[in-house]
């Protein structure tokens, strides 16, 4: 048994050893040229990315990666991927680029490198009318009866945790089931990024109400790349500077944040 | 085994159970569709199982149901690994040298004792990723021709999307491969040391001992419990959504992100596994059925 117990251990070991750096050769921005295809890493999220009726891809994040590909010659290629663990497949290469509306945070530099935003969010919240009425600001959720639904690995469990210490944050690996969780009154209220909330409060109206009127953080957005590829930087924040002036971010900003004329394309 | 069916009379703890049943299920349909105030919508769901393409000018399955047929993509390439790799460790588990019963034991052990989705985790992140990697499978997927394009598209799956895919029929291959393994192992042990002795006696080498006489006997015990473990691989396939792989529960789940119909669609998923497996099952019986009547010992 003695013996087979450190077979076993060196067969582990052996499996670990074997996984050493992820193969780095050269600039991203370079080898995505050679090949043709930008591979981007995404993730669901209303509405910066999600399937229409068709089952194609739409999106703020879907245009931004198409233009992107545009801009640089290739085709895209969309890898849907469970947020939680979307920072690991990028830097096992299961990808090239994560396009997929994520803030930008101290916590995350140590693991992957940033652009410049492209986007700002903020975080909204939304209650439920039976079991959390009257709530008017931030404080008010601030106690300890509160239970937040919040999706697993993004900045609003972040925002949820530091905002409100005291309440009992529930983590879920998607926002429906955050919101399903509040609808069923197990939740008193779900934090996640605008305008998600205002919609949810829209579409359920006799539930749901917000609470505060603005997003109560002010978070940037970039695209995230496996760390020390300088170049492919560089290049995206130039891109990203003439998207900015060009006025092409902010009327796409403007088409999935502000209207719902897409909505039809879902349902 | 005699077939001996008999219809007993409704009696009434039957009638009770019965009951309890009709009350409990009214009870949470009840719950769920006032209490909860859901909004019942199983218009949305139509257009992901199969929807109206005008391009094509017919109708062409939805994500819903190419995640079903991805899934049993999945499972016949992850039950074909799991069978080959369960027939090779169960019999050097019982034939083999020191060495390779050790091999075999330590993967069954190693397999067994860890739970599925951690396996998962490891296999992919750490594994498949190096490993696959140095085949070059990537590049040699990115430069196909259209036509072979298609083909790894009916057997597999999308081919940028193939080293996920081809990680997970791995993973899955190997988790059950380990469950086999005790399947084959237990079938060759069951055949009669007697059996091994007469072939023995007979001058038959121990590659022929195994063709004409051992794996016979032992296949046709063992055959509806592999039928039985790949019905099972069917339903473990519901993991390797956590890496991400494009099957029916990961597709569901996407389309719950998207749609935030969450009943209606995990209810869906649910008949689909249901009816898929239950299909299995169904024509495992009747293959049981049919040994049964030509007269197989089991």
């Amino acid at each position: 048994m003695k013996k087979t117990g450190i077979l076993a251990l060196l067969f582990f070991s052996l499996l670990f050893l074997s996984c050493g750096k992820g193969s780095s050769t050269g600039p991203m921005i370079d080898s995505v040229k050679k090949k043709g295809v930008l591979r981007v890493g995404m993730s669901t999220f209303v509405p910066w990315a999600m399937n229409d009726k068709k089952g194609s891809l739409i999106g703020f994040e879907i245009d931004v990666a198409k233009e992107l590909a545009k801009d640089l010659g290739v085709k895209v290629e969309f890898i849907p991927t469970k947020w939680s663990g979307i920072i690991p497949a990028l830097l096992t290469g299961k990808f090239d680029i994560i396009i997929g509306g994520m803030g930008i945070t101290e916590e995350r530099k140590k693991k992957v490198d940033f652009t410049k935003p492209y986007e700002y969010s903020g975080m909204s919240i939304v209650a439920n009318m039976k079991n959390a009425p009257g709530l008017r600001n931030l404080e008010d959720f601030n106690r300890q009866e509160i239970i937040i639904a919040v999706r697993l690995g993004t900045t609003a469990a972040e925002a949820a945790k530091k905002y409100f210490p005291k309440a009992r944050i529930k983590l879920f690996d998607d926002e429906s089931q955050a919101v399903q969780e509040l609808l069923n009154g197990r939740a008193h209220a779900v934090v996640a990024s605008a305008p998600l909330p205002e919609f949810q409060s829209l579409k359920y109206s006799k539930k749901l109400y917000l609470p505060l009127k603005d997003t109560f953080t002010r978070e940037p957005i970039g695209f995230a790349l496996r760390k020390g590829d300088g170049k492919s930087v560089e290049v995206l924040n130039k891109w990203i500077d003439e998207k900015w002036s060009g006025g092409f971010l902010d009327s796409r900003k403007n088409y999935w944040f502000r209207t719902r004329k897409w909505a039809g394309q879902i349902e | 085994m005699s077939k001996t069916k008999t219809r007993a009379g409704l009696k009434y703890p039957d009638l009770a159970l019965f009951a309890f049943l009709v009350i409990f299920i009214g009870f949470v349909v009840y719950r769920v569709s006032y209490s909860l105030e859901y909004r019942w919508d199983w218009g949305v769901i139509r257009q992901y199982l199969f929807r109206f393409d005008a391009d094509k000018g017919g109708y062409v399955p939805g994500i819903l149901v190419k995640g079903l047929a991805a899934t049993v993509r999945l499972s016949i390439w992850s039950g074909i690994i799991a069978t080959v790799l369960g027939f090779l460790f169960g019999v050097s588990r019982v034939y083999g040298n020191f060495f390779l019963k050790k091999i075999s034991y330590i993967y069954v052990q190693t397999v067994r004792n860890i739970p599925s989705i951690v396996f998962v985790f490891i296999f992919y992140f750490f594994f498949s990723s190096q490993v696959l990697a140095w085949f070059g499978i990537d590049e040699a997927m990115s430069d196909l021709s259209p036509v072979s394009e298609e083909i790894v598209q009916m057997l597999f799956c999308k081919p940028s999307l193939f080293t996920a895919f081809l990680s997970a029929i791995l993973t899955l291959g190997i988790y059950e491969g380990a469950y086999m393994t005790e399947i084959f192992r237990a079938g060759i042990e069951s055949v009669d040391r007697g059996q091994w002795e007469a072939s023995d006696s007979l001058g038959f080498s121990m590659f022929q001992q195994m063709r004409y006489i051992i794996l016979p006997q032992a296949l046709r015990r063992i055959l509806p419990a592999i039928a039985g473990q790949i019905i099972s691989i069917i339903k473990d396939s519901a993991i390797v959504s956590v890496i991400s792989v494009q099957e029916l529960t990961f597709q569901g789940m996407e389309l719950m992100a998207s749609t935030y119909r969450t009943f209606e669609v995990w209810i869906i998923i649910m008949v689909m596994y249901f009816g898929l497996t239950y299909t299995c099952s169904f024509f495992i019986g009747k293959l049981n059925e049919r040994m049964d009547r030509k007269g197989y010992q089991r």
